[in-house]
């Protein structure tokens, strides 16, 4: 798989999966491993077709043991690799924990920065109608762990872009896909599509209130942004693409510019990124808010596995809308 | 157990007087208040760091344990660096992050760190095994953890994946019978080296107390990973002369048990073998002390003369 010279449609999962290709095709650093990664493809199909083109020495099924994927991938990757590691659900971050918080993410700092540790741990998150331990959005749980990037991509074209630059970045990347979104398919450009981690995305622009988004709210606040357009109503949609870096200029120009703000995630509330954001832009912005800023999320309740009830608890087109009417 | 030449014999122990020196030497600075932070002794324990460490060639990595600084000092680390963490000033191989729970590193060295969290090593040592083989090197790679670190559930996650795919690690559990104030009789099913079967590979349960054991069983287990037949696990079982850090009660043992302990010095030991042997006399041993009195106390002076860090240092590191 070359780069390709066009613009074409991809789903999420194929622009996962053609950019671990066209990484491990740069750089022989770059190896694959996890859980079904190899002749399954991924349980979500993003690295197929990875162990036909490059072989088991770079696509390698591991046991079932998270604290030895990321524990290892550290002890590869301050040793001259550059490892993807994907945890098959990132609700399994609790087994990981040690090894996320404290290695891979200080790793290097603990040690006088004589080390780096360029690493990328793939996290599919999201309501998928798994169940509690399985539907969670925990990208919130790492803000305290600086060291770490933690970057979310919202379409196939920032899935591509994103997870290429992750890849060929030192530090250690925290890198979260929706579930709900691998088969949603976008545009995705040609070339050595590269998207600059820490660089905000304004997905939509308009004047009179600004969405901040992320991960599957984005397409979401999208489509309210557009019914809200026939209301009279013009909504920014703002996509930090990930929590860490945060691209702050870009939030607040756009909270300068419309005075109004909504944060919409799929996390419950209470420890969710949306109340950083929000405290951040009362610290920083203040005086150009002409009404409380609204968070639009989850409530705190564990996501049954029911889809019949996940309906009523997970944040949507509708929820955005509903915020932002309720704005002065 | 065959003879050893009493030229690698006297190798290894000026590498254990080394520790013991260092240990020595480091109580003082803490007593002095010029340490900034605990220590754990690892006297007693020294043939392990010694003979588990010599083996090694300079390329090949090392994941150490908190008990001493021995491991370190065995694989070349810079004195004055390791010095200057214990001070925690900017001679230190951290800057000035300090201190005495060793986080020295040294790439060049092949010393991967140590983590707080015991139990880091495991994961760590798997990955840099696959890393050395990944990258077609023949390096090896040594993990030391203690009987309590056994029992981390990262044990059982990294062990497996490093037997499952026959990678260069050699496990070196360093028993000495306690975690903290806990017995491993307590806290431990089995013998440790027991689970070595469990894993499919070869594991041995050896004297840690005397060196020569030490550093043969690990050349054993070195060669054989090199070679590619995969991790070994060794359980040298062993005894700390001290408390767990400085100013530890030692309520769960009693002083008659601690004295006794003392007949078993594997420096002593090494000594006595060495002059058994007619390779040196007492009066070049106690030599061979000052000389590296000498080099240890230059290590001090050096670290001494650095600056502690300003507040910003904490900022640095942390990002590429
Ligand atoms: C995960 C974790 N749990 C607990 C501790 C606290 N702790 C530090 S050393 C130690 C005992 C370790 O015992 P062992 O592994 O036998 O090594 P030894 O100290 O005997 O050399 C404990 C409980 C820790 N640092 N990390
Ligand atoms: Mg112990």
């Amino acid at each position: 798989m070359s780069l390709a010279t066009d613009t074409r449609t991809l789903t999420f999962s194929q622009a996962i999966r053609q950019a671990l290709h066209e990484e491990m095709e740069r750089d022989e650093r770059v190896f694959v491993w996890g859980e079904d990664v190899a002749v399954y493809g991924g349980i979500y199909g993003a690295t197929a077709g990875l162990l036909e083109r490059f072989g088991p020495e770079r696509v390698i099924d591991t046991p079932i043991s998270e604290t030895m994927i990321v524990g290892a991938a550290v002890g590869a990757a301050i040793t001259g690799l550059r490892p993807v590691a994907e945890l098959q659900s990132s609700g399994y971050f609790g087994i990981a924990m040690d090894e996320i918080y404290h290695k891979a993410a200080r790793w290097r700092y603990m040690h006088g920065g004589v080390f780096t540790v360029p690493l990328v741990i793939r996290l599919p998150e999201g309501a998928k109608g798994a169940g509690p331990e399985h539907d969670v959005s925990p990208e919130a749980l790492f803000l305290s762990a600086s060291g770490a990037y933690i970057v979310i991509p919202s379409d196939p074209a920032d899935a591509l872009g994103l997870l290429k630059s992750s890849i060929r970045d030192d530090n250690p990347v925290l890198f979260f896909e929706h579930a709900g979104l691998y088969a949603y398919r976008g545009e995705v450009p040609g070339g050595d599509h590269l998207v600059p981690l820490g660089k905000a995305a304004v997905k939509r622009e308009g004047s009179d209130v600004t969405v901040i988004a992320w991960s599957r709210m984005v397409g979401e606040s999208i489509r309210a942004a557009e019914e809200l357009a026939a209301e009279g109503i013009e909504v920014e949609v703002v996509d930090p693409r990930g929590l860490r870096p945060l691209d702050l200029d870009t939030i607040l120009e756009s909270v300068a510019k419309t005075g109004r703000v909504v944060i919409a995630h799929e996390a419950p509330k209470t420890g969710g990124a949306g109340g950083e954001m929000a405290a951040i832009i009362a610290e920083e912005a203040l005086e150009y808010l002409e009404s409380p800023i609204i968070r639009v999320a989850a409530p705190d309740v564990p996501l049954p596995q029911s889809r019949y009830l996940q309906r009523y608890l997970i944040p949507t087109a509708a929820s955005v809308m509903e915020a932002v009417r309720r704005l002065d | 157990m065959t003879a050893m030449d009493s030229g690698k014999l006297l190798e290894l122990y000026e590498s254990m007087v080394t520790m013991k020196l260092w240990d020595q030497t480091a109580l003082r600075l803490l007593q002095e208040g010029r340490v900034l932070a605990g220590y754990h002794s690892g006297r007693g324990q020294e043939a392990i760091p010694a003979g588990g460490v010599a083996p090694l060639r300079r390329d090949d990595y090392l994941m150490y344990a908190h008990r001493g600084f021995g491991y370190t000092i065995a694989k070349g680390m810079s004195m004055a660096a390791m010095f200057g963490d214990l001070m925690a000033n900017t001679a230190g191989a951290t800057g000035g992050l300090g201190a005495g729970i060793p986080h020295f590193a040294d790439p060049e060295l092949g010393i991967l760190g140590q983590g707080g969290t015991l139990g880091s090593c495991f994961g760590i040592a798997t990955g840099a095994a696959f890393s050395a083989r990944y990258r077609g090197t023949d390096q090896v790679v040594v993990c030391f953890f203690g009987d309590g670190t056994a029992n981390r559930g990262a044990f059982h996650e990294s062990v497996n994946a490093a037997a499952a795919w026959k990678l260069p690690v050699v496990w070196i559990c360093e028993n000495n019978g306690y975690a903290v104030s806990v017995p491993v009789a307590e806290s431990t099913a089995g013998r440790i080296v027991d689970r070595a079967a469990g894993y499919g590979m070869p594991g041995v349960r050896i004297n840690g107390m005397d060196v020569t054991e030490v550093y043969q069983a690990t050349c054993e287990a070195v060669d054989r990973a090199r070679a590619g037949g995969g991790p070994t696990l060794i359980e040298a079982m062993c005894h700390r002369f001290r408390g767990h850090y400085e100013g530890d009660p030692q309520v769960y043992r009693t002083d008659e048990e601690t004295q006794r302990l003392l007949a078993l010095d594997p420096i002593t030991t090494a000594a006595a073998r060495l002059m058994e042997e007619g390779a040196v006399t007492g009066e070049q041993l106690e030599e061979l002390e000052t000389r590296i009195q000498r080099r240890i106390d230059e290590a001090v002076e050096e670290a001494s003369r650095a600056p502690m860090p300003g507040p910003q240092r904490v900022y640095e590191g942390l990002y590429v």
